[in-house]
């Protein structure tokens, strides 16, 4: 999307690492688009704090706010290095829509997908087994990328923790099924990404399994 | 809905006779759907409640379908299945987003649905994930803060508190917040000490204004130093019984003086257990004083609340205390000079802020809050213009260890004035 500088200077805003930019209940009618730097979306979950997503320049986030009547956020948004954002109101969104169709169009298109990537997940979590779960989230990340090629062994990047949060599960959950499916030959790990030597063998079984419910 | 009804060129008309399939579900396409002309049945597996359950939605003429999968390039999720003859516009996410770019009050529109289904889809996904359904944000919040807290992430702590401040001034968890970012401001924070301090029992919970009784009993118990008799507090000193009203003239006299007095007592006496028992002896106060944990924070409230010059009144009635029982009483006497020049600054009165920093040095010639003492009279002196007497504080400030968000914002001043 083309940001001219005016709009930066009527609706910029800069927070440093680790500042946070809305915090989880906090009531909020604003919503931010990233110019630059990445911004982390936390949630304190079971007195843990979980990173739910990591978003980057060109992601809106807080966009909820938008269109509800004021609600208390649902997570925290943390400012992951120096970062530079657009803050939206409620009142001047109007205003930016009928200025910036195109605004509008690219938060339609972040909603579509928000949709489905919630609905995804739902259908990850709510399988019964953590193998299963974990199978899912493979199988997620691997059509998240469509120039996968299916047949062959599949190189996902993710972290376990990134699996557990994923799963909803707790990290040592998660690690006993990764070590379980690399004793069976069926993944290869590494530090920084996963390798499914048969993504189609995990989505036979997943799927099989969901049809029951 | 409506499209604009004019045909837009390059854009293809479909027809379809009744019953036929439009796209199944998890097909994959980036065609996005107008109908034009009679009846399309959407059939699509939702969860709900942990059941796949199969729920249909009619389009009526005029409306889009197709949109989201199209637009998020994901297969689609619902199967679109004629209803009766029927004609329809195809559109590429191109010539889609040409057409709505005409028409902002469409793309508001679509905007509300996909945010009501987000959100919706969200609310089962936090449920499925064990977070509570019903649940109090202002507790929340409250709690996030001390999530942080526990975790020395003072800096989002603080944020969680002060939030908290600005949307529940005078709640229940109110005192505490006030006391958590003070002790992250004066560098006294440490979770250990405070632990156990906060009961989360929604059943309590109130709307009631600020400096009530049940909020301070939550509290009172947090208090590292507090002895264990609580419920004897109440009795446990007299106010001063002819004091003058608080909010008076300058405190200045009446604090030297007075104060002084009653510290060196403190000390001659040094049993705390002994001044208890004279205490009670000469127990005669006419109405059952606030304590001055109590009153402190009531202050510290008000202060947040931009209401300096009631906050001073209530912390010169702290120093006119004349017995001071628990060790937190001390601490917070000792605080309450702190405080109270901080007001005067608020309130633009230099010279009695200096006075009031003075007299905390003066008396507790030891106090944690030296630091921030002398980053206060800097402040002061700058107010007044002593550029000078400004310089010199500042760099006494940024010198004093251990080193801390003062000593940067001391430093900050100091180079500032240079």
């Amino acid at each position: 999307m083309m940001l001219d500088g005016q709009l930066f200077d009527k609706f910029g805003v800069e927070y440093a690492p680790n500042e946070i930019i809305f915090c989880e209940f906090e009531p909020g009618n604003e919503f931010y688009f990233i110019h630059s730097g990445r911004v982390k979306i936390v949630k304190i979950i079971n007195n843990t704090e979980k990173t739910l997503d990591i978003l980057e320049p060109g992601d809106v986030f807080g966009e909820m706010a938008i269109l509800e009547e004021e609600e208390p956020r649902s997570a925290s948004a943390i400012a992951a290095e120096q970062v530079k954002l657009l803050k939206f109101h409620r009142a001047n969104f109007d205003a930016l829509l009928q200025g910036n169709p195109q605004l509008a169009y690219k938060l339609l298109v972040i909603f579509s997908k928000r949709i489905y990537d919630a609905k995804r997940r739902l259908m990850i979590l709510l399988l019964d087994e953590p193998q299963l779960k974990v199978m899912d989230v493979f199988n997620m990340l691997s059509e998240n990328n469509p120039q996968i090629d299916i047949q062959a062994p599949v190189t996902l990047y993710a972290t376990t923790q990134e699996v557990a949060n994923w799963a909803g599960l707790p990290l040592n959950d998660v690690q006993k099924v990764l070590t379980q499916f690399s004793k069976l030959g069926k993944i290869e790990l590494f530090n920084d990404r996963i390798v499914v030597n048969n993504i189609r063998d995990f989505q036979r079984v997943v799927s099989s399994k969901r049809k029951k419910l | 809905m409506s499209n604009g009804s004019s045909p837009v060129s390059g854009i293809i008309t479909r027809r379809y006779k009744t019953g036929s399939i439009i796209y199944f579900e998890n097909d994959k396409s980036e065609y996005i759907y107008i109908l034009k002309e009679g009846k399309v049945v959407l059939t699509s597996t939702k969860v709900e409640k942990g059941d796949i359950v199969e729920t249909k939605d009619f389009v009526k003429p005029g409306e889009f379908f197709g949109v989201k999968s199209a637009l998020g390039k994901y297969p689609r999720d619902e199967t679109a299945q004629t209803a009766s003859e029927v004609i329809t516009l195809v559109l590429t996410p191109a010539e889609f987003e040409r057409l709505i770019l005409k028409n902002v009050a469409v793309v508001k529109k679509m905007l509300r649905v996909f945010s009501n289904q987000l959100r919706r889809i969200t609310k089962m996904v936090r449920e499925v994930l064990g977070g509570g359904t019903t649940l109090n944000p202002e507790q929340e919040l409250f709690k996030i803060g001390e999530y942080y807290f526990k975790n020395g992430k003072h800096q989002q702590a603080i944020y969680a508190y002060k939030k908290y401040m600005e949307y529940y001034p005078g709640t229940k968890f109110a005192p505490v917040a006030m006391k958590r970012i003070e002790a992250i401001n004066t560098g006294s924070a440490d979770y250990d000490m405070m632990q156990d301090s906060v009961s989360f029992d929604s059943g309590s919970a109130s709307g009631s204004s600020g400096g009530s009784d049940a909020d301070m009993t939550d509290f009172s118990i947090d208090e590292p130093d507090e002895p264990t008799s609580a419920p004897s507090d109440d009795f446990d000193f007299d106010e001063p019984a002819p004091a003058a009203p608080a909010g008076g003239g300058s405190p200045k006299s009446a604090l030297h003086n007075e104060m002084d007095d009653f510290l060196s007592d403190d000390k001659a006496s040094g049993l705390d257990d002994f001044s208890f028992d004279d205490d009670l002896g000469g127990a005669s106060a006419p109405e059952p004083p606030k304590d001055i944990t109590q009153q402190y924070y009531e202050a510290m409230n008000l202060y947040s609340q931009d209401r300096a010059a009631d906050a001073l009144a209530l912390y010169k009635k702290i120093l006119e205390s004349k017995t001071l029982k628990t060790d937190a009483d001390k601490k917070f006497y000792e605080k309450a000079h702190f405080e109270l020049g901080r007001c005067q600054l608020k309130l633009n009165k230099s010279p009695d802020a200096l006075a009031a920093f003075s007299a905390l040095l003066k008396k507790f010639p030891t106090t944690d809050l030296a630091k921030n003492a002398y980053l206060h009279i800097g402040l002061a002196y700058e107010k007044q213009r002593d550029v000078e007497n400004a310089k010199k504080f500042y760099s006494r400030a940024a010198a004093t260890e251990p080193r801390d968000d003062i000593n940067i914002q001391a430093a900050k001043r100091l180079k500032a004035l240079q």
